[in-house]
């Protein structure tokens, strides 16, 4: 598991460098995250950074439940075992769905939107756009909103397949599957995975909401 | 069910008592609490950057910003790899055949692909064909009061 963390790790790191090259070759057009991230569910001002802190929050609340089931598989403690990685299989349900709304604001856009020179039939038209997608950004260079939707995306779907993993260790765990086996080492296995997943977002994070 | 992997014996000696979960369980609360404060005084920085001026003219974040967060960071990132993932706990060559890899390319990587980009900025017109060709296209147009037809269609530079 260590082996495949390290490649997985290495194409991140290769993915949030080329972030980092295309920032530094456009400073002036490129969008400050902190006017771009600004929504919170059921508040109709400004916060920055508040919902994207919030899922932080969550995602590292679940990799904790996840050391804490680690530590009663080490003890033998199916029921502890089990309580644990149902807390985290919630918290990482959450964390994938407050992603999906956070990409769906940013797409929605505001409802005053920007002036930006948008390619139709080939001819360059000043157009007002609201969001963002592949083609068109109204906060800034489109290629930010390239990056945003695919390492977010990327992280997004290894987020979804732990679930999935987890979701199946526990049905494995609530069988009783580990205590006939006399250990949890599987547990240990996901959890690592798990705690993988929360170190990439604790990067992307850091290189697209906070610098 | 018997049950048979072939782990070797010291691989399932991962077990403690409960007097030894009291103590790892503390532990492990302490760290969360950490990364938490952590978190916070980053998401405060990040909130208030602009009033202690740590921004500069054009809304981005200053250098000491930027060496604050990523130290920040690295240090929510060395809890969770050396404590939830327990590779304080590992033999010494299983911890440098895992750090080695970032230690040695990622650095080197960052490194390069930051001086790569800032060269690229500063020539920008000399390198990126497209940009040129866009604005030459957006001149023409100008001055002859039509749109002249543009052959790729690649991103838009936005101005």
């Amino acid at each position: 598991m260590w082996f495949f963390l390290v490649s997985d790790a290495l194409t991140f790191s290769g993915l949030l460098c080329a972030y980092g090259f295309m920032r530094h070759k456009h400073p002036e057009v490129w969008p400050n995250p902190a006017d771009v991230f600004t929504h919170f569910p059921f508040y109709h001002g400004h916060i920055p950074l508040a919902y994207v802190g919030l899922m932080t929050l969550i995602l590292i609340m679940s990799s904790v439940t996840m050391v804490l089931a680690v530590e009663a598989g080490h003890r033998n403690d199916k029921k502890k075992v089990t309580f644990w990685l149902l807390l985290t299989i919630i918290g990482g349900a959450m964390f994938v769905g407050s992603q999906a709304w956070e990409w769906y604001h940013f797409i929605v856009g505001t409802p005053h939107g920007a002036l930006r020179s948008v390619s139709i039939d080939g001819n360059w038209v000043q157009q007002t756009v609201y969001g963002a997608n592949m083609t068109v950004n109204e906060y800034g260079l489109p290629v930010f909103a390239n990056f945003f939707f695919f390492i977010t995306g990327f992280h997004g779907f290894h987020v979804f397949s732990g679930v999935i993993i987890n979701l199946v260790i526990f049905i494995n765990v609530v069988r009783g599957t580990y205590e006939r086996r006399g250990h949890y080492e599987m547990v240990e296995k996901t959890g690592l995975y798990w705690h993988f997943v929360d170190l990439v977002w604790v990067f992307v994070f850091t290189f697209f909401y906070l610098l | 069910m018997e049950f048979h992997d072939d782990y070797p014996q010291y691989e399932l000696m991962a077990h403690h008592s409960e007097e030894e979960g009291k103590v790892a369980r503390r532990k492990l609360w302490n760290v969360f609490w950490i990364m938490l404060g952590v978190t916070i005084v980053e998401l405060l920085i990040g909130s208030f950057a602009l009033k202690i001026g740590l921004l500069d003219d054009e809304r981005h974040s200053k250098a000491v910003l930027k060496i604050i967060f990523v130290g920040l960071t690295i240090v929510k990132a060395f809890y969770i790899v050396f404590s939830f993932m327990h590779l304080g706990g590992e033999k010494k060559s299983m911890r440098y055949s895992i750090l080695a890899p970032y230690i040695m390319f990622i650095l080197y990587l960052v490194f390069i692909s930051i001086t790569e980009a800032n060269y690229c900025r500063v020539h920008k017109e000399k390198m990126d064909d497209l940009i040129v060709i866009q604005k030459e296209n957006l001149n023409k147009a100008a001055l002859s009061g039509k749109t002249e037809e543009e052959p790729t269609e690649a991103q838009p530079a936005a101005k």
